[in-house]
């Protein structure tokens, strides 16, 4: 570990507003240290150094605003760890030696992270990033819960954005299948995420998960610190898996990064002509991403084996019309349990989600009868209400 | 000479005796009148004068004083002009009283042909229960005049007409007394079609009737109206444009059963009031209204300088049907909950006080959001983050509660848009809706289920032991407060009034349970 006079510098330095990962690597080429950079910035010598660089290469390699800043984090350096300490976070730099081997891979790696929660989790092994749009359909959101289930059977930790729609889902899918997950926000831990997902956001610290940040506390997330934060969601991901992604998603940012780190992307594909997944499908026309074609195979391409018992071979045969419906394998004993027009109509949703015309049509049941049924159901908890349809849940949805 | 004469005044739907005093006094020529005039009514001055002329008659170069008893009411419209011409051509002695005894409504023009008025129906029966036999309306409001038992009405076209009838077979009418034909520049070149109401406002014009065989697929939906209009519950239905929801709408007139011998009168008296009565008699159908969702808070409710019914009156024993409710005026939506709830509506006002009774059952649709396409797989949302939110949100909370049934519709498939199978006709379905309206009514002491009171859902509803438990897990789950529970006993009786069966079964409970979709509310939904 660097002595800690130069860790405490290196924080404050990162810390500060307008000052990011490029320029404090700039900085730390040209004076060597935090602590050299805090000197410099107090008695003009960076001042001087800004004004070189503008007229060789035209442009301040440091905005004025940032320089400002950077002044006032010289004169008072105590100032920009005390924000962090009273938010009750942990800090790790990129001066430790234990600072997470998957970030390092970035270059340059984020220079702090700030982290609420246990730390300890960036290290462990099995990480999976699982991301996608803010407004799903309820085939994306149902696919999500499916394969966070199975991901954390398996043991992995699920790393997400804790952003509106699939990100939400995975880390709700995670705290529900007794899984540990790592939230990743855009802005300082002052300004965590949407106030939805408030009771989310304490179960995830709860149950043993972090929410970590690379900005200091008080940064109020922008449209620019989106991408950005999406970079490090690549990075600490040994794998990514994209759920739905529209075109100009931030998800295909998440899965870019990730194939620039040669990281495996899988994608879940989508009908072509389809809104919610034209940015996903385009992802595997133009990159090295690998279609996500069942729960078996990705478990498989990642080379993770569950702890439970093996499913390889009893997978039910593809369900009509469903995009991708993973091995709804285990289905067959809990429609037993049911009487037979819930299994009527509990069938057809293991097929795919479907509002309550859709399953009239479908089953051909009357329509008080597919009522009463999927009350039965909901209060069964085997099924559960996404958006105008309804998907299976619990047993059903394995 | 003094002349006194009886005519009526509109108060609420309630008609108010009026005395008229004609004196005919020797003087300066002059016309006043005394007793709380609104403007239509000082200007009867004038349509009196023209018509007493032009009718054949002399209007007396006398002063005469027009005094309108009691003269604490205040008297509006022009429904007195006929009784004001009659008495000054009896005080001006063109006329001998004969030996009846009349009461007179109606507006002159200046022809002397006697207008149409408003309300005739609920002032001849005022005039009834006052003990005056014989009422003078004009030809226009004959129809409705005679419902009331009872009385002699006889429509007149012309003040002649009217003169003639208080003159009596052997009365005089003085002078010339035949009517000035009038120099008519305009007039239509083609005989306007006689048949047909003539149309009401553009605002609430009548939606094209439209058969349930012709809608395709929506069968969830189309049940759930079924089991509405049966049990005359509140029902909301949410769905993208173009899931069909005014369509469906529109097939509620030919679904409705019709008014009984009470409700009828209750419908036509209001129909009267608003002035939409015109030649025909009794509405046996019950009222559909569908005003458009830019009408205004007074067109909703009621109101303006001669507290008209609105909207929601004029729906009293019908449906009323508001498409696009997140763009009604907020204000307009939140004081039909008072009347939801109580069935009255009261409009107070500095110049007055009514109360209109509007007992209509409310059927609503909505976009999930401003674009429409918030949750459909297969069409982006367009609205930005919050929108949605935003959106639902312009209906109140309260006034959503109000809705026994929210039902979810999405589009169909276009496999299902042309698929052929025709689905039951609008009669079929209407039968098993009046069949089981009829059920309700005799159990529950005429009233339809939807109204049923709380003291008395308990017993009405009849759940079987198991529909009983059904119910109490179903509402531990769901945090359920007491008045959903009772909302859903309510539904359920219905659905098993629909199936013709006595006790409310665990299936009943749970459809029940079904009709209020959790993914139709827009609260619930957005949360999801």
């Amino acid at each position: 570990m660097a002595e800690p006079q130069e860790r405490d510098a290196w924080i404050a330095l990162a810390s500060t507003p307008g000052v990011g990962d490029e320029t404090t690597a700039r900085l730390l080429a040209r004076f060597g240290s935090a602590r050299e950079v805090l000197a410099g910035a107090a008695d003009g010598r960076v001042d001087a150094w800004r004004a070189e660089v503008r007229k060789s290469e035209g442009r301040p390699p440091i905005t004025g605003k940032a320089l400002g800043e950077l002044r006032r984090t010289a004169s008072a350096p105590a100032l920009r760890l005390r924000d962090i300490e009273q938010m009750g976070l942990s800090t790790m730099t990129a001066l430790d030696a234990d600072y997470p081997r998957r970030l390092r891979d970035l270059d340059p790696p984020p220079a702090v992270i700030n982290i609420m929660g246990d730390a300890q989790i960036l290290f462990r092994p099995r990480l999976v990033a699982v991301v996608g749009t803010r407004r799903p359909t309820p085939a994306g959101r149902l696919l999500a819960t499916r394969i966070v289930r199975r991901l954390v059977e398996c043991g992995v930790t699920i790393v997400s954005g804790l952003a509106v729609g699939i990100d939400g889902a995975a880390h709700a899918a995670t705290l529900e299948a007794g899984g540990r997950t790592v939230a990743v926000i855009g802005g300082g831990h002052r300004h965590p995420s949407v106030r939805a997902h408030e009771r989310l956001r304490a179960g995830i610290i709860a149950t043993g998960g972090a929410i970590i940040s690379e900005h200091p506390p008080d940064t109020v997330p922008r449209l620019g610190t989106f991408p950005r934060r999406n970079r490090i969601i690549a990075a600490l991901g040994d794998a990514t898996v994209v759920i739905e992604a529209p075109r100009r998603s931030g998800a295909l940012i998440t899965a870019n990064r990730a194939l620039e780190l040669e990281r495996p992307v899988f994608v879940a594909p989508g009908r072509v002509g389809d809104w919610a997944t034209a940015g996903a499908l385009a992802l595997l026309r133009e990159t090295p991403a690998r279609p996500l074609v069942g729960l078996d195979e990705l478990i498989e391409d990642l080379g993770y084996f569950a702890a439970g018992p093996e499913r390889a071979d009893q997978r039910a045969a593809p369900a009509k019309g469903a995009v991708a419906a993973p091995g709804n394998s285990d289905v067959a004993p809990a429609l037993a349990m049911l009487g037979e027009t819930e299994r009527t109509v509990a069938t057809r949703l293991v097929a795919g989600p479907a509002g309550l015309d859709s399953l009239v049509a479908d089953t051909g049941l009357a329509p008080a009868v597919v009522s009463s049924a999927v009350t039965m159901l909901l209060m069964r908890g085997w099924v559960q209400p996404a958006g105008p349809a309804y998907i299976v849940a619990g047993p059903l949805a394995r | 000479m003094l002349a006194t004469l009886v005519t009526a005044v509109i108060n609420g739907l309630r008609g108010e005796l009026v005395r008229v005093e004609i004196d005919v006094a020797p003087g300066l020529p002059a016309c006043h009148i005394v007793g709380l005039p609104d403007a239509a009514l000082s200007e009867a001055r004038e349509r009196v004068r023209g018509a007493i002329r032009n009718a054949g008659f002399d209007y007396p170069a006398s002063r005469i004083t027009v005094n309108l008893a009691p003269a604490d009411i205040r008297k509006r419209g022009a429904a007195y002009d006929l009784a004001i011409a009659v008495g000054i051509l009896v005080a001006s002695r063109q006329i001998r009283r004969g030996n009846g005894s009349w009461a007179l409504l109606g507006e002159l023009s200046l022809s002397g042909t006697v207008e149409a008025v408003p309300g005739v129906l609920p002032m001849v029966a005022t005039l009834a229960r006052q003990g005056y036999r014989r009422v003078v309306v004009p030809h226009a409001n004959e129809a409705e005049a005679r419902l009331v038992n009872g009385v002699e009405a006889i429509g007149v076209e012309g003040l002649d007409d009217a003169a003639r009838l208080v003159a009596g077979p052997r009365g005089r009418t003085a002078g010339r007394a035949a009517r000035r034909p009038a120099v008519e520049l305009s007039r239509p070149s083609v005989p306007p079609p006689t048949t047909g109401r003539p149309s009401s406002s553009a605002l609430t014009a009548p939606l094209e009737p439209v058969d349930l065989a012709d809608i395709r697929g929506q069968q969830h939906a189309r049940w759930a109206l079924e089991v509405a209009l049966a049990g005359g519950h509140n029902l909301l239905l949410v769905g993208p444009p173009g899931a069909g929801k005014t369509l469906l709408a529109r097939t509620i007139p030919g679904l409705l059963p019709p008014l009984d011998d009470d409700e009828a009168l209750e419908v036509t008296v209001i129909a009267s009031v608003a002035g939409e009565l015109r030649d025909d008699g009794l509405r046996r159908d019950r009222p559909f209204r569908a005003p458009h969702h830019t009408s205004s808070y007074v067109a909703l409710v009621g109101g303006g300088p001669q507290l008209l019914p609105g909207e929601a009156t004029r729906a009293h024993r019908g449906v009323l049907f508001l498409d696009e409710l997140a763009e009604f005026d907020r204000p307009a939506l939140d004081a039909l909950r008072e009347p939801l709830e109580e069935g009255i509506l009261t409009i107070a006002r500095a110049h007055g006080r009514v109360r209109y009774p509007a007992r209509f059952q409310l059927v609503a649709a909505m976009n999930p959001c401003r674009c429409g396409n918030f949750g459909d797989p297969q069409r982006r949302c367009r609205c930005s983050t919050g929108e949605p939110e935003r959106y639902v949100r312009r209906v109140s909370g309260p006034l959503l509660d109000r809705f026994d049934m929210q039902i979810a519709m999405a589009r169909l498939p276009p496999a299902q848009l042309l698929d052929d199978a025709r689905l039951e006709t609008s009669a079929v379905v209407r039968e098993r809706i009046c069949k089981a309206r009829a059920v309700a009514l005799v159990r529950n002491v005429g009233r339809a289920n939807a109204h049923l009171p709380a003291a008395a859902v308990q017993e009405l509803c009849a759940l079987t032991p198991a529909a009983g438990r059904a119910l109490a897990d179903w509402a531990e789950r769901n945090h359920a407060s007491g008045r959903s529970i009772h909302r859903v006993m309510r539904v359920a009786r219905t659905i098993a009034d629909l199936a013709a069966t006595v006790q409310v079964d665990v299936a009943d409970i749970l459809a029940a349970a079904q009709l209020r979709d959790p993914q139709a509310n827009p609260d619930e939904r957005l949360a999801a």
